[in-house]
């Protein structure tokens, strides 16, 4: 029951801000400069046909018109055709405004469908290596404040922090895969081509988890529990795996949530950089091509995932420690 | 008059103010210490290094390109310590000079961020109501597009300039700053020096600017160092994705995007750009976690 009603406050939370993350990305798409219609039926295209064109896409009627049939469309799950991909391989637009041979324009929902598995794939495993290498630096760390693990951690996060993550894939992209030839870099052919952006990734994350988790022990270490746990007689390993983690793995919950965007955020250069065919590339490509349907598809959805995890992060922390509030 | 002015001063109960104390605390520590000479280091050589060497960093001689630096390689000259770029353009004043406009961009857009966020918390936290509803949503939202995707698509499709980059950016990052100082302003207004001063009979705005914003900015804005930092990532990220400044003005972005095409050949122009750039975070993610503990451990009472 109480459940049942916080999925629904959130619910509709999330719903109130994907419209307007839509709103803003949809009105800031239209006031700017550059006119899609003209990349679309290339440069040599006259200003007739392009009027003619834009007149047939709506996009000269007013934004709040465009905006009410764009969210009608949401409403009925479609995000709208991208004004240029193709659903086919063959080109769409270009310089030949009169080339019979384009295709059908591909539907936004099929490309977001399409490179958000690679992504998630993408985030995972980088989730994975960030937690194997900061979890033990972080919690040591926190178990002796003020000292040398405690000033390791320190250390460690601030040169991962300041390793700029495309330098940073760069030069991992060249030791490794053009001096040592043991991993693929380029492009998507299996799983191996993810280890390398991954590891990328990891490195951007482990410095927030190792932070977070240093402080988050120390200060569960300093509870007066910790102590009766040793009078209880359970040994430190016990102590520590399940009363200091349990309690500091909440912390880390709440920062997955709050830092989804920053982990966004990283994806797309990692991606771009790999060229690892995901959400980041879609979004890079469909930002150099003005692909306004495109680019607001994956602000929607992007604003959407990060609702539903905040709303699990937080099922999951009131599953963890039963004594917060929904 | 007395009896309404003791609870203000009561409110520092220290003779010295907290953020001078913070300062001396963090400044205390080895790692701020190392980072600040590094740091300082670093800002000098960008300043001055350009001017004093003369070397313009877009300068091109294509008979001296593609030289490696000192002992790596063939070829190597001291006059070029860092190598030359594919246009014999000599990468150590590119670097410095990357360095300048970086750290430009990080620094006003940090205080850009700042000063808006702690603006727009000032007034929510203080008057609350309607208009702290309306900001929190609107922070809500803007929380959850992701701010790389917000940069690269305005700057993506306007032209990319100094000022629009750093309005961007700055504009992009307020949210956070906002919701702390809104946190912040709450709890102050309701502490006794508030009330008193209301009773006798000073302004809003008077309260909101002479008593409340001096107590609450300096130890947010302390840990705003660490943001000049992200800013700085963010720029460079940005000139790496053809959206930063854009050439012949070198920064680390372009330096390194230009660098990653002839990185079989010539692998220090994607390298070096990159390694002043990590020292440069480094040192100021070191004083900047200085401060933070600094800060977090007076703010915790010890």
């Amino acid at each position: 029951m109480f459940i049942a009603r916080f999925l629904a406050r959130r619910l509709l939370q999330g719903a109130l801000i994907v419209f307007l993350v839509s709103a803003v990305i949809f009105t800031l798409l239209r006031v700017v400069p550059g006119d899609p219609v003209r990349l679309m039926a290339g440069g040599m295209a006259p200003e007739a046909l392009i009027e003619q064109i834009a007149e047939e896409m709506g996009l000269r009627d007013p934004i709040y018109q465009q905006f009410g049939r764009y969210v009608w469309g949401i409403a009925q799950g479609d995000l709208g055709q991208s004004f240029v991909r193709p659903a086919s391989g063959a080109a769409v637009g270009g310089a030949s405004f009169d080339d019979n041979t384009r295709s059908e324009r591909a539907q936004v929902w099929d490309l977001i469908a399409q490179a958000a598995p690679m992504t998630v794939q993408l985030a995972l495993l980088a989730m994975v290596f960030a937690l194997i290498v900061a979890v033990p630096i972080g919690v040591w760390g926190g178990l002796r404040p003020g000292r040398f693990p405690d000033k390791f951690a320190l250390y460690i996060s601030s040169i991962f922090v300041s390793l700029p993550n495309f330098w940073l894939g760069i030069v991992l992209a060249l030791l490794l895969s053009v001096k040592l030839k043991l991993l693929p870099a380029i492009g998507y052919g299996g799983f191996a081509y993810t280890i390398l952006p991954a590891i990328v990734l990891a490195v951007e994350i482990a410095p927030f988890i190792i932070r977070t988790l240093t402080v988050s022990v120390a200060a569960v270490m300093r509870e007066t529990f910790i102590d009766i746990a040793a009078v209880r007689g359970l040994t430190r390993r016990q102590i520590i795996l399940s009363h200091a983690l349990r309690n500091s793995s909440v912390p880390l919950l709440n920062l997955l949530g709050v830092q989804f965007s920053m982990l966004l955020g990283g994806v797309l250069v990692v991606e771009f950089i790999f060229d690892y065919p995901g959400l980041g590339l879609l979004t890079i490509n469909a930002v150099m091509q003005r692909d306004f349907p495109l680019i607001q598809g994956i602000a929607i959805v992007t604003a959407a995932a990060f609702v539903l995890i905040n709303i699990v992060v937080d099922l999951c922390a009131t599953a963890i420690d039963p004594r917060l509030e929904y | 008059m007395s009896t309404l002015d003791t609870p203000f001063d009561a409110a520092q109960p220290r003779d010295r103010k907290i953020a001078a104390r913070i300062w001396s605390r963090a400044y205390a520590t080895v790692d701020f210490k190392i980072g600040m000479v590094v740091f300082l280091t670093l800002a000098l050589a960008a300043i001055f290094y350009p001017m004093v060497s003369g070397i313009d960093p877009t300068k091109m001689a294509v008979s001296s390109k593609l030289l490696p630096p000192v002992f790596m390689g063939e070829g190597w000259t001291w006059a070029r310590p860092l190598g030359t770029d594919q246009l014999g353009r000599d990468m150590l004043s590119r670097s410095l000079v990357g360095l300048r406009y970086s750290l430009l961009i990080g620094i006003s857009t940090t205080i850009l961020m700042v000063a808006v966020g702690a603006m727009m918390g000032l007034f929510a936290g203080y008057f609350g109501g309607r208009i702290d509803t309306v900001l929190m949503r609107l922070t809500d939202a803007q929380l959850a597009i992701p701010m790389i995707i917000l940069a690269i698509t305005i700057l993506g499709v306007s032209r990319p300039t100094i000022p629009s980059i750093i309005i961007v950016l700055g504009l992009s990052g307020w949210p956070i700053y906002a919701r702390v100082m809104r946190s912040a302003v709450m709890s102050e207004r309701k502490k006794e020096f508030v009330r008193g001063a209301m009773v006798l009979g000073a302004t809003d705005l008077r309260i909101m600017f002479m008593l409340i914003l001096p107590l609450v900015l300096p130890p947010i804005a302390f840990v705003a160092v660490l943001d000049i930092a992200r800013m700085m990532i963010f720029e460079s990220v940005l000139g790496f994705l053809g959206l930063g400044v854009q050439p012949p003005t070198p920064t680390f972005g372009n330096i390194i995007a230009d660098g990653r095409k002839y990185l079989l050949n010539a692998w220090w122009i994607a390298t070096v750009p990159g390694i002043f750039l990590v020292l440069t975070l480094t040192s100021i993610n070191l004083m900047g976690a200085s401060l933070e503990r600094a800060r977090n451990s007076i703010y915790g009472g010890a």
